[in-house]
């Protein structure tokens, strides 16, 4: 957002420059232009986060002295319950500049602490924007900038995702389990197979009455209903693709200089 | 305090259940009716409890809380689609807290109206001029004092 690499960043991650400050500030500072003024999304919130001037214009002229000069410091913010609301340079705009949500990519270079504390940036983040769509529904004014929530969303799923593969990984090479819920393909009563998740009992399976009333078994007489059940998928998978040939072919009758294009659809 | 989790049987000796990613969000919302000056109404998840909302703002945003209260809000069930089927509008769990250390909260107004002056030559300043001569162009001629136009030669 400063000019960096990561100047299309997400706007909610100014809890995680603070962590990689070390490693990109200089970089980010070097290549800002002077002019960018405008308070972008939240990025006065991660320069405040460093305890720096809240305008980039006045963080520029900050860089211009040594990096490492006293006022830098890395403390908390603690604003307390205005968290929930976005800037007050950014009240009454009618839209909040803010980048590109974090990719799979970028956060699998990140160490598990700046993802433990991204999390919570990006929860509050979209606490704020909750609030803020909540307040103007309530207005019934437009609310500056929607597709923030969006890309939240999608921040948080990537993460979610790239936890999970480190815990996969993580369990794979400790206990060679490939699931962090263990289960077995099992077939029912009626001869119907599903994944059965394997769950936590505090007695042993032969002593639990409600696990032992499960029947995790086909009797013989049912074989034929089976054989039935099959036959009857295949059937209306029969009748759908003859309903679809006989569509195209009625299409081609009306319209025979249609596109290939449109017959597929 | 994650929604949608399974958590492991506790046994004695286990260390504490720690929750690393809690999922919930809280919506703080402007209080319908009047609330005591200290009093702030939040809209939560449902799965949260009134210790999840105490923790949540004492750990997550440092805020004091002395109180907290929950209701579960009922939403409309008359709404209808165009198929004329019932649409039912979510629930919500709705939570008063009250902050400890003399705190008081004032929701603040954070949709002002604010004079904006579009840039010279962009498209909205184009369109802004166009109304007003447009206006301009509708409006009756003063000279005639207000003698309507089917009025005259």
């Amino acid at each position: 957002m400063l000019g960096s690499p990561h100047r299309s960043k997400m706007a909610a991650t100014y809890g995680l420059r603070v962590l990689s400050l070390s490693r990109h500030f200089q970089s980010a500072f070097a290549i800002s232009p002077a002019s960018q003024v405008q308070h972008c999304g939240k990025l006065s919130f991660r320069i405040n986060a460093l305890s720096l001037p809240a305008c980039a214009a006045r963080v520029t002229s900050v860089a211009g002295r040594s990096v490492h000069s006293r006022p830098l410091h890395t403390s908390q913010r603690r604003d307390g319950l205005m968290e929930f609301f976005d800037l007050p340079e950014n009240w009454g705009e009618s839209r909040v500049k803010s980048g590109a949500p974090w990719t799979a990519k970028q956060l699998r270079n990140k160490s598990n602490e700046d993802l433990h504390k991204l999390w919570y940036v990006l929860l509050k983040e979209k606490n704020m924007l909750l609030t803020v769509e909540q307040e103007a529904k309530r207005q019934r004014v437009q609310m500056p900038s929607p597709e923030r929530l969006r890309k939240v969303d999608r921040s948080v799923k990537r993460l979610n995702t790239v936890v999970q593969e480190r815990e996969t990984a993580l369990r794979l090479l400790q206990t060679g389990q490939e699931r962090a819920r263990p289960g077995a393909w099992r077939r029912d009563i009626f001869g119907r197979t599903y994944w059965y998740r394997f769950k936590e009992y505090s007695i042993p399976w032969y002593l639990n009455k409600r696990y032992k009333r499960k029947r995790f078994y086909t009797p013989y007489f049912v074989n034929p209903y089976i054989r039935l059940r099959i036959e009857q998928h295949m059937r209306q998978k029969r009748r759908q693709r003859l309903a679809e040939a006989r569509r195209q072919k009625k299409l081609m009758e009306r319209f025979p200089n249609m596109a290939a294009k449109a017959k597929t659809n | 305090m994650a929604r949608r989790v399974l958590y492991p049987i506790y046994q004695m000796g286990n260390p504490q259940l720690r929750v690393f990613r809690p999922n919930f969000s809280m919506t703080l919302v402007r209080p319908g009716k009047e609330q005591p000056p200290d009093t702030v109404q939040f809209r939560i998840s449902m799965e949260m409890t009134k210790c999840d909302v105490k923790n949540y703002l004492e750990k997550i945003y440092s805020v004091p809380v002395a109180a907290v209260r929950t209701r579960i809000q009922y939403c409309t069930n008359k709404k209808r689609n165009h198929l004329n089927q019932r649409v039912k509008r979510p629930d919500y769990k709705v939570a008063y807290v009250q902050l400890a250390q003399q705190q008081t909260f004032q929701f603040p107004d954070i949709f002002p109206k604010k004079e904006s002056q579009p840039e010279e030559g962009s498209m909205e300043a184009i369109q802004e001029k166009f109304m007003e001569d447009e206006q301009q162009r509708q409006k009756p001629d003063p000279r005639r004092g207000g003698v309507p136009e089917w009025f005259g030669i």
